[in-house]
């Protein structure tokens, strides 16, 4: 949609609790049995900047998880909420407190925003939290480069710059497309990758909350699939699991061909998305 | 030497299904490779003329699954019937004008899907009972500790070919080796519900696409490498699973022709033997017996 403009919508959703079955467990890809941690709702000790694989946790995403009791205005707040879009919390303890969209998580079910963390302790589940949605549809930096899950007034955050006729773009790492588990196959507006890396690894170094990650082989520009010499970039947005077949999660905010890209493996030296920079998008505002 | 396994201790769970209706939402489309619309029929109801053996790609279908789409109305109960029913199982219609025809199961895909012989699929329709005699879960080898296998039922294992060679491993035919990059949506889900998408079988000329997977039939045992399915279908390099291959035809990116999984373990608790004949199709499962 280049050259029109971008729409804001205004979206309502709710501090999620995060489930459980009837049976405490799930099994790890040893097939131990762990009872499964911060996998959504609001988790707090965890932040942008920390590793994926330092806390015990399964997909703990640094801040609070957004859901929607009815299915399908649960799709439309995943689907239309991008990395950058301002939030407000309507009730409780923390009303009139400001956060920002991280990113999504798998299923269409969740949306991923940060908050300081004296926010997220007064916050609590069932809270209201409208969303200032803004980024699908929006004008690309480069006209080959699919865009997507990011508001325009974010991208000035990521180390990404049109150079020379590419996208010149700076990521901690960059995995191949057969790391790739849970998610694959599906919509990227509404769902997030996971690396199915269990620890930090030659290709990959320690991988943080935040930061910038390439996979080779992947056309994320719809359903995310398998397509030589394309990439997918995009920011990871919660920690790791011990599920087989998960993983750290990426939500993908660019795809195209590899030809593109100008992809610099920046590794111990990357700056990813911090709490500060995201939050400063809201600050003026308090 | 045929592999030896506790399939004495099993026992045979009768499981009730119903034939189920292909689904659909206002509206319609789904998104191909290039992003183009399509509208084509898939999952659910019964699914004629495609049979095991018979090529999975090829079809103006999405999501292709042949013979008849199978669950339970309630929730809990279709588990039980998708994680208990295994590859091979013996399946009879309970109502309708097929009323005994016998079938057999040829995988899971969210559905259990059951091929039938003869013309008799053509009486079945949404809506018909079935019943499937479940067995195989929990079954092992009795040399082969480090290999875990699921959803396959002694039918299938005694009609394989291969066993248990002098060196300790097991000897799996196959009709083609899978590589990692292949792997698509089912990845992370439980190793005995749904099964995994093959990606790069698509009917679509599009570059960059293809891992050569065209020629994969329904039916085939393939051999998935650097695939973990033990407690969930993962990648890790140095294991091998292995699959049969139950559904076809794809267009929507990222999914494709898919095995339900049956074996896994580290690459080297196998010798994978490359056989064209490594279908289920070939092998005896004994299921023509029409039921009193």
């Amino acid at each position: 949609m280049n050259g029109a403009l971008a729409v804001k919508v205004n979206l309502l959703g709710y501090v999620d609790q995060g489930d459980f079955a009837d049976d405490p467990y799930r099994i790890d890809h040893d097939g131990r049995p762990y009872v499964p941690v911060g996998d959504g709702g609001v988790v707090l000790g965890l932040r942008l900047g920390d590793s994926v694989f330092a806390h015990l946790g399964d997909h703990a995403a640094p801040g609070v998880c957004l859901v929607h009791p009815v299915d399908d205005a649960g799709h439309a707040l995943v689907a239309l909420s991008c990395l950058g879009n301002p939030v407000i919390v309507r009730t409780g303890d923390a009303a009139g407190s400001r956060g920002v969209v991280l990113g999504k998580r798998g299923g269409g079910k969740r949306v991923i925003v940060v908050f300081s963390q004296d926010v997220l302790a007064r916050l609590r589940p069932g809270d209201q939290v409208a969303v200032e949605s803004q980024g699908q549809g929006a004008s690309s930096m480069l006209a080959d480069v699919t865009q997507l899950n990011i508001s325009s007034f974010a991208l000035s955050l990521l180390p990404v710059a049109v150079r020379d006729g590419q996208l010149d773009v700076g990521v901690r790492g960059v995995v191949a497309s057969r790391v790739v588990g849970n998610g694959i196959g599906r919509p990227m507006a509404m769902w997030d990758v996971d690396l199915q890396c269990p620890a930090p690894s030659r290709t990959l170094p320690e991988l943080r909350l935040g930061d910038l990650v390439a996979i080779t082989d992947l056309d994320g520009r719809f359903n995310a699939g398998y397509r030589k010499d394309w990439l997918s970039i995009g920011v990871v947005v919660h920690a790791s699991s011990p599920q087989p077949g998960h993983g750290p999660g990426v939500t993908i905010l660019l795809s195209g061909h590899m030809t593109s890209f100008s992809v610099r493996s920046e590794g111990e030296a990357h700056q990813g998305l911090s709490e500060e920079r995201l939050l400063a998008l809201v600050e003026d505002k308090e | 030497m045929k592999v030896t396994s506790n399939v004495e201790r099993l026992l045979t769970q009768v499981l009730a299904g119903e034939v189920w209706p292909p689904l659909g939402d206002r509206h319609g489309y789904r998104v191909d490779p290039d992003g183009r619309a399509f509208l084509l029929p898939g999952m659910g109801g019964v699914t004629l003329d495609i049979h095991c053996g018979d090529p999975a790609t090829g079809y103006a279908g999405d999501h292709i699954e042949p013979g008849l789409s199978v669950r339970h109305r309630e929730t809990a109960a279709n588990y039980a019937l998708q994680y208990l029913t295994c590859i091979g199982n013996r399946v009879v219609v309970s109502s309708g004008p097929a009323k005994g025809a016998p079938g057999f199961v040829i995988g899971q895909h969210a559905y259990v899907l059951v091929d039938m012989d003869g013309d008799e699929m053509r009486n079945v329709t949404t809506g018909d009972q079935v019943t499937v005699f479940a067995r195989g879960q929990g079954l092992a080898f009795d040399d082969h500790p480090q290999i875990v296998v699921k959803n396959l039922s002694p039918t299938l294992l005694a009609g394989m070919p291969g066993g248990t060679l002098h060196d300790g491993r097991l000897e799996v035919h196959v009709s083609a080796i899978v590589a990692p990059e292949a792997i698509g949506a089912g990845a992370g889900m439980a190793s005995e519900y749904a099964n995994t998408d093959l990606m790069g079988a698509y009917d679509v000329a599009s570059p960059g696409l293809s891992l050569g997977l065209e020629s994969l039939r329904i039916g085939d045992v393939v051999a998935l490498t650097d695939q973990d399915h033990r407690y969930g279908r993962g990648y890790r390099a140095g294991w091998t699973s292995i699959g049969l291959i139950s559904t076809g035809s794809c267009l929507l990116f990222g999914h494709g022709p898919g095995p339900s999984t049956i074996m896994s373990g580290p690459s080297d608790a196998f010798t994978i033997v490359r056989d064209d004949g490594a279908n289920l199709r070939s092998f005896d499962l004994n299921t023509t017996e029409r039921q009193p």
